[in-house]
């Protein structure tokens, strides 16, 4: 079922145990009519990139660093902005719901992949991971409509386990407290299923033999996980880790939508995209909004060039 | 304030001239289709409208009121700004502070709001409300909207069950306090209001004379919530909510009904508490001859004040391609018996509509009592608490309610909510003193 | 390749033996972990399939999992088809515009790209993949509000192109066709052809166009999918209702249900049912096309080694 990588250029794969080809020579002298024409191909691309990656990354740092009026303001905007009084809780709550979303993330995914994978009736590993999957579907807006459903005691399908904990009334379990929890479900509920379809095929390339070679040996499951399939996934599960951290930081539509759910309850600048918004659309403030979205867009950066460069997935060539 | 004559400006003016109603109007197109901003609740308005003038087309969108602090009508409004076109003709907002931006330029761009009292709607129809009831709308002297409702608080109570109790209606907040001690020994599970919902602060904070609102100019505004006047109402909304009396439960949810359908003994709310709770069958659904209405407490023996929950006003967008079908809109919907009086759930602004109003109530013989308290509540409403560009349920619900739900007291909360209020000033642009 | 350590004494409290799996107490602790999770991401979508067959009184008193009537089913469709005139009709229609006009915008860049990254040697070639990989890790949300700025910029705020621009810059479509190129088409081949004087163009059309169907179904799903489902983009780009995909329209109606905002109790007030029928109807195309698409998923994952 997995595709795997031919390589033809130098292809550095995963240490999945296939040996690395050498360069292949590239001594061709380029033809200029060959040089041309890749520019004609990816000019369409490249517009795009010009006007949907790069410029608006420019117009923002231009306007981060500017007033409303286009002078020079140095870092002010950036005074401004981190000495709100609304920045530092926003960047709290957002650090607690990653804590919560990477932690069960990296140790669920994992898990369920190693359980689904060891099953070896086949239709209920598909139908499995197929139940997993298919929250997926569900992305952004709709997933948040349907747990607003599953989170209010008095129209919940899992009304019984949120008394248990003591919940009567929506409010309750809205707590300020209880959101970076909510959130992280949330989250988890929509994404985890794909890693898991993932880390499910990832496995797939042990082969049989090394495992009962192992289980011979006398290793348990556990041992076998631990020393075999989990340095395997190491690399997927970093990809994992880099990929929802970067996203994460970007939260907005959940605690938009339960801001509106909630009586404002929760308010409407829970996350640092949010109060981005409120910056640009409520107070006018497109420098400051520049500013915020600048951070984020770094931090967002700085983990993409780390995995880049390092992680390893990634061929260089 | 000129008094231009209506019929004389229907089509065809001059574009970008400030001639005929105070501001650059768009060209007109007769017979445009008007479009309107309208939440839910507002949605029969439209309806009615329609019917009594056909031949306006009218397109209906519906949005969020820019209910609890939401900001939708100030952000959607700034986003057509920026496209150059698209905003609607008539705007519905449940909020009483939207004057405040809608009648100011955005960055150099022509402010969203129609003058209204520059001939667009006759002085006479301005004329008719109620005393202080266009205060909101009013900018600078000029008139930027239309008020919808006068949301005054009054008491209500649910006569029968107080007959049966043998209680008498508390005339001060003292009485009300100890009554709530009195019902929850005698019948718990009965309910004489509740604090959850974000207007909390409007209806027992305001008739209390709390400085958490004090608009004393256009950018000033004072907040000091930790005086006698606040304490004395947050320690009684302490008190009766660890009795029961007063639960942390807002009126809106499922929970509220599911506890205390049949078991509300009063409740301290707006005027139209009346239509869309206690006679709405999707909530309380009162049975015919119970509800009474008396005057809002006092604080001890001084005169009675009260506040408002809102009453939503209604706006003409400057942008406007057909200026005199939105001015018909806007007189049908806050004066016309159509409406206001037939439909309306709350009490009109308009003072004819609201006599009509309170007389169509009492002959429906609904009601245990003579509506004159609310006709009477409507004078007492309290100045000290304005109107800002910035939300006071939000900080409220934000701020309190959570905390309370959590086990926290409202007035060890007080410093708590003063800083939130003045940061939310701040960053709105208001010096705070 | 990692060496087995020697086998271990076995664990106290867990019976181990060698082939752990078939220990009952093994399996059990598996099937329970299982059919938790199972419960987990099962529990809410079949609650909402039924949801949207009951009327609201039944949603908040029946048992979750008992099945709506006919003619609940039908009263919300009906309730949800005439709010505010359809409305819905219309943000179905525009998801589908943006989504597929992004999608063929980005089908016709990223095919020739990837093949030009591949396939072809210009200078640029090695930096534009450098950018490419580095921006494709990067969240879309994260550019939405500089892009909202630069737009405004120029006054596109509020047209459909606002939105469909900004989602045909599809990195992660770039490099899968770029994978994908690179190891599915022999360099043989290309030489073969421009030895025997085919114009560079002729070998792209005549060679690669041919064999891409597959990546050309992969990039189309995750832009698809990944398009349906923006949120933020058009949220932030679309002032009017009548421009809204269904994502954001499905605001509006969270708006106008009483449960959830108080003050909409009125004629065009949304039942949660109504609601709970609208969240899937917002998501059906994507949801079809999860159903058949897993294998996509792997396929596409362990090709490129990437996931967006």
């Amino acid at each position: 079922m997995t595709v795997t990588v031919a390589p033809s250029d130098a292809t550095a794969v995963a240490d999945s145990g296939l040996p690395s080809r050498p360069r292949a020579a590239t001594g061709r002298r380029k033809a200029s009519s060959r040089s041309r024409i890749g520019y004609v191909f990816v000019s369409g691309y490249g517009v795009l990139m010009l006007g949907f990656g790069i410029l608006p990354a420019l117009y923002a740092l231009l306007l981060a660093f500017t007033d409303a009026d286009g002078g020079f303001a140095g870092f002010t905007n950036f005074a401004k902005v981190i000495g709100d009084y609304r920045f530092l809780p926003a960047v709290g709550h957002v650090a607690a719901y990653l804590v919560v979303w990477l932690v069960s993330l990296l140790v669920l995914v994992v898990l369920l992949a190693l359980v689904v994978h060891a099953i070896k009736v086949r239709w209920l590993s598909t139908t499995l991971r197929f139940v997993f999957y298919l929250p997926g579907a569900l992305a952004g807006a709709s997933s948040v409509l349907l747990w607003l459903f599953v989170l209010d005691p008095s129209s919940s399908p899992v009304a019984p386990l949120l008394h248990a904990f003591g919940f009567s009334s929506f409010v309750q379990v809205i707590q300020p407290g209880h959101l970076p929890v909510i959130f992280a479900i949330i989250a988890f509920w929509t994404g985890a299923g794909g890693w898991i379809v993932i880390m499910y095929g990832a496995l797939n390339n042990v082969s049989d033999e090394t495992i009962e070679a192992a289980r011979i040996d006398g290793a348990n499951a556990a041992q076998i996980a631990i020393s075999i399939q989990l340095p395997l996934l190491r690399k997927w599960i970093a990809y994992m880790g880099i990929m929802s951290l970067a996203a994460g930081t970007q939260l907005f539509v959940e605690p938009q939508l339960l801001s509106q759910a909630s009586n404002a309850v929760v308010g409407n600048d829970y996350s640092l995209n949010q109060l981005a918004y409120i910056y640009a659309f409520t107070q006018n403030d497109f420098n400051g909004s520049a500013a915020i979205s600048i951070l984020l867009l770094i931090v967002a950066l700085a983990l993409s060039a780390v995995f880049v460069t390092r992680g390893g997935l990634f061929e260089k060539d | 304030m000129l008094v231009a004559g209506l019929a004389a400006c229907s089509g065809g003016s001059a574009s970008g001239s400030d001639s005929t109603y105070g501001f650059p109007e768009a060209k007109q197109v007769k017979n445009s289709t008007l479009t309107v901003w309208v939440d839910a609740t507002r949605a029969p308005a439209v309806t009615a409208f329609k019917k009594a003038y056909p031949k306006i087309k009218v397109k209906m969108v519906t949005y969020d009121g820019s209910a609890n602090g939401s900001n939708t009508f100030k952000t959607k409004m700034q986003l057509f700004d920026r496209a150059g076109s698209g905003w609607p003709d008539v705007v519905w907002t449940t909020q009483d502070y939207d004057s405040a931006w809608a009648s100011q330029k955005d960055n150099g761009k022509q402010a969203f709001a129609a003058q209204l009292d520059s001939g667009l709607i006759p002085s006479s129809t301005l004329k008719g409300f109620a005393t202080g009831a266009l205060g909101p709308c009013t900018v600078d002297g000029k008139v930027y909207c239309l008020r919808n409702d006068l949301a005054q608080n009054v008491l209500w109570y649910n006569k029968t069950l107080l007959d049966q109790f043998g209680y008498s209606v508390p005339t001060t907040w003292q009485q009300y306090e100890a009554l709530g001690a009195k019902v929850a020994k005698e019948h718990p599970g009965y309910i004489i209001g509740t604090q959850g919902d974000p207007w909390t602060p409007e209806i027992y904070m305001w008739a209390s004379k709390c400085q958490a609102n004090d608009v004393t100019g256009a950018t000033t505004v004072t907040v000091n919530v930790t005086t006698n006047e606040c304490k004395r109402a947050a320690t009684m909304l302490d008190t009766l909510r660890k009795d029961g009396a007063v639960p942390n439960v807002s009126v809106f949810t499922p929970g509220f009904l599911k506890q205390y359908t049949g078991k509300v003994l009063m409740m301290p709310g707006p005027a139209w508490y009346a239509g869309s709770i206690f006679q709405s069958s999707s909530s309380l659904n009162v049975p015919t001859g119970q509800l009474g209405v008396a005057a809002p407490p006092a604080w001890g023996s001084g005169k009675a004040v009260t506040g408002d929950v809102g009453g939503g006003t209604w706006f003409i967008s400057s942008h406007s391609a057909n200026l005199s079908a939105a001015a018909t809109f806007l007189k049908f919907v806050t004066t016309a018996d159509g409406y206001q009086v037939d439909l309306a759930p709350g009490y009109p602004a308009y003072s004819a509509a609201a006599k009509k109003w309170i007389a169509k109530q009492e002959g429906s013989k609904y009601y245990a009592t003579s509506l004159q308290p609310v006709v009477d509540a409507a004078d007492q409403i309290w100045s000290g608490w304005g109107s800002a560009q910035f939300s006071q349920e939000a900080i409220w619900a934000k701020t309190i309610t959570p905390a309370v739900t959590a086990g926290k007291n409202i007035a060890d909360l007080l410093p708590t909510w003063q800083t939130a209020i003045k940061n939310q000033a701040q960053v709105d642009g208001y010096t705070v003193k | 390749m990692t060496t087995l350590r020697a086998s271990r004494p076995p664990r106290t409290g867990i019976p181990v033996r060698t082939r752990g799996l078939a220990g009952w107490s093994g399996r059990g602790i598996l099937a329970a972990v299982l059919i938790v999770f199972v419960l987990f991401f099962a529990i809410p979508i079949v609650w909402l399939l039924l949801a949207a067959g009951k009327n609201a009184h039944a949603l908040l008193v029946d048992n979750a999992f008992s099945f709506g009537t006919l003619q609940d089913a039908v009263a919300n469709w009906n309730q949800l088809f005439s709010f505010q005139g359809g409305a819905i009709v219309g943000w179905i229609g525009n998801s589908g515009l943006y989504a597929i006009g992004a999608l063929l915008i980005t089908l016709i860049v990223s095919v020739p790209a990837g093949y030009a990254l591949a396939l072809t040697e210009f200078r640029l070639r090695r930096p534009l993949l450098i950018v490419t990989l580095v921006v494709m890790l990067i969240p879309n949300t994260a550019l939405v509000l500089p892009e909202f700025l630069e737009l405004n910029l120029v006054g596109l705020i509020g047209n459909p192109l606002s939105v469909i621009l900004p989602m045909s810059f599809f990195p992660f479509g770039v490099y899968l066709t770029y994978i994908y190129f690179s190891t599915s088409i022999p360099r043989d081949l290309l030489s073969a052809a421009r030895i025997d004087g085919c114009s560079e163009i002729s070998v792209f059309t005549k060679i690669a166009l041919p064999l891409a169907a597959p990546v050309v179904a992969l990039v189309a799903f995750f832009s698809f999918v990944q398009n349906w489902n923006n949120f933020f983009l058009p949220f932030v780009m679309l002032p009017s209702s009548s421009g809204y995909p269904v994502q954001v329209g499905l605001t509006t109606l969270l708006a106008s249900t009483p449960a959830f905002n108080p003050t909409a109790a009125g004629s065009e007030s949304v039942q949660l049912p109504t609601l709970a029928l609208a969240t899937i109807i917002s998501v059906l195309p994507v949801l079809i096309m999860f159903l058949f698409s897993q294998r996509f998923l792997v396929s596409g994952m362990t090709a490129g080694g990437t996931k967006e």
